[in-house]
C-alpha cells in the first residue's frame, strides 16, 4: 500500500486531471505540486523523474521504497500503487 | 457457463467523434461504451485555446470544452473504460469481438474513433531528447520554460497556436517553417501583430538536427540545426527545448493486422455510410481517410455514424 503520494502538476495539463481522477476514484489522498503555481519546485519535479513534463507522480510505500511515473501511464500506476 | 455480454455499442476512442456519436446513440437508448487509453476529449484535452468551433464566441479552453463534451455523454449513459483496444475481429455469429487490456470485449456494432497524435519531425535527436526537451504538448511541458528560449516547429494552425501559448513562458521563441504558414490568416496576423517581439518565425526553414549536451547531470538540449531553403545555408537555433507541431498521424497501429481497411497512409477507409471493410464496424473523425481534421467536422461526423449505427441495429 502506498504510504504517500505526491503529484507534480500544472494549470493546463490534461493528464494530471487523469491521474488525480484516477487516484481520487480509487480512494487514494495525495499532496499536488502545482509547479504553475510553485515554480521554485519544478527543479524538483526534473530531478525526481529526468523528464521536463508533467504529470509527474511519486508513489512512497511503506517501507519507504519509491515509484515515480511519468505521465498518465496506468500500466505503471496501477500496480506501484499495490 | 454464463452468456457473453454483447454490447449494443462500443466505440474505441473518447474524443469528440467519438463523444458526438455517444451523445446521439445514449439518447436513442443505445448501449454505449468507449474506451480510452490516454484522456477523454483526445487531442483538445492538450490544446490550450479553441477559436473556431462554433458556439463559443470568445473561444472555449480546449480541456474545458472536452470535459463538456464528456459531461454530456455521461449525462445520457454513455460508459468510458479506461483501456487500450488491441484486435477488432468479425464472429461468425455476426458479433465484433475487441481484445482490450481489460479482456475480450463483445459488440453488435464498433466506431472506430481513435483520432490522431502528433507527427514526428523524424529527425536525429528528436526521439534521444523526447521530454527531455523535445515535446508535443505545450500545455503539459510549456511551464517548464519560463525565461527560456524555445523553437517551435512548425507553420499550421496548431503550431501559431500553441507557439502564442508559450509566450507565457518562454523569453523568445524561434519559430521554423518548413515552407510558409498554413495557419489560418487570423492567427497569423494575431502573431506577427501581437507577438512579434516575442517570436521571429523563419519561413523556409527545415528542422535538420536537434542537439543537447549532459546539464547538471540530465540531457538537456542546446540548440537546433536546420536548412535555410533560400540560400541553401545550415543555421543553428541556441535553444532550451523543442515544441513540435508538425502534423498529424491516425492513431490506428492496433488495426494493421485487422480485415479493417486503411489507406496508404494509415487512415481508416469506409463507404459513404462511414462503414469500414467490415460490417458493423464504423468510422468518424480525424482517423478516417479523407477526414478534415477539424473539431467541428469530428462531431458532425460522430453524428453521422451514430444515425448510420441505429440504421445498423434496427437491420
Amino acid at each position: 500500500m502506498a504510504k504517500k503520494i505526491t503529484i507534480y502538476t500544472t494549470n493546463t495539463c490534461a493528464y494530471c486531471g487523469m491521474v488525480k481522477k484516477y487516484l481520487g476514484n480509487k480512494g487514494h489522498e495525495f499532496e499536488e505540486i502545482n509547479i504553475d503555481q510553485q515554480p521554485h519546485r519544478q527543479q524538483e519535479a526534473l530531478e525526481i523523474s529526468g523528464a521536463l513534463t508533467v504529470p509527474v507522480t511519486v508513489v512512497t510505500r511503506e517501507d519507504d521504497s519509491q515509484s515515480v511515473i511519468v505521465g498518465w501511464n496506468l500500466s505503471q500506476l496501477a500496480p506501484a500503487l499495490g | 457457463m454464463s452468456e457473453q455480454k454483447v454490447n449494443d455499442l462500443v466505440i474505441i476512442g473518447a474524443g469528440p467523434a467519438a463523444l458526438s456519436a455517444a451523445i446521439y446513440t445514449t439518447r436513442e437508448d443505445i448501449q454505449t461504451l468507449l474506451y480510452e487509453k490516454a484522456v477523454p476529449g483526445g487531442l483538445i484535452s492538450t490544446t490550450d485555446w479553441v477559436d473556431n468551433y462554433p458556439g463559443f464566441p470568445d473561444g472555449i479552453a480546449g480541456l474545458e470544452l472536452a470535459e463538456n463534451m464528456r459531461k454530456q455523454a455521461e449525462r445520457f449513459g454513455a460508459v468510458i473504460e479506461m483501456g487500450e483496444v488491441t484486435d477488432v475481429k468479425k464472429e461468425a455469429n455476426g458479433n465484433i469481438k475487441l481484445d482490450t487490456t481489460d479482456g475480450e470485449v463483445f459488440a453488435k456494432t464498433v466506431l472506430i474513433a481513435t483520432g490522431s497524435g502528433y507527427r514526428k519531425i523524424g529527425v536525429p535527436g528528436e526521439e534521444e531528447y523526447y521530454a527531455r526537451g523535445v515535446h508535443y504538448c505545450a500545455t503539459c511541458d510549456g511551464a517548464f520554460y519560463r525565461d527560456k528560449k524555445l523553437v517551435v516547429v512548425g507553420g499550421g494552425n496548431s503550431a501559431v497556436q500553441e507557439a502564442i501559448f508559450l509566450t507565457r513562458f518562454a523569453s523568445h521563441i524561434d519559430m521554423l517553417v518548413r515552407s510558409d504558414f498554413r495557419a489560418s490568416d487570423i492567427l497569423v496576423d494575431r502573431l506577427e501583430k501581437e507577438f512579434k517581439d516575442k517570436i521571429t518565425v523563419h519561413k523556409q526553414t527545415t528542422t535538420d538536427q536537434i542537439i543537447g549536451e549532459k546539464i547538471d547531470n540530465i540531457d538537456r538540449v542546446t540548440k537546433v540545426v536546420g536548412t535555410d531553403k533560400a540560400s541553401g545555408k545550415q543555421v543553428e537555433f541556441q535553444t532550451d527545448g523543442v515544441f513540435v507541431f508538425v502534423g498529424l498521424d491516425p492513431n490506428t497501429g492496433f488495426l494493421k493486422e485487422t480485415a479493417v481497411e486503411l489507406d496508404e497512409i494509415d487512415f481508416v477507409k469506409s463507404d459513404d455510410s462511414l462503414e469500414t471493410s467490415i460490417s458493423g464496424v464504423f468510422v468518424a473523425g480525424d482517423c478516417r481517410s479523407g477526414a478534415t481534421m477539424q473539431i467541428a467536422t469530428a462531431v458532425g461526423e460522430g453524428a453521422t455514424a451514430a444515425l448510420r449505427i441505429r440504421e445498423y441495429l434496427e437491420g
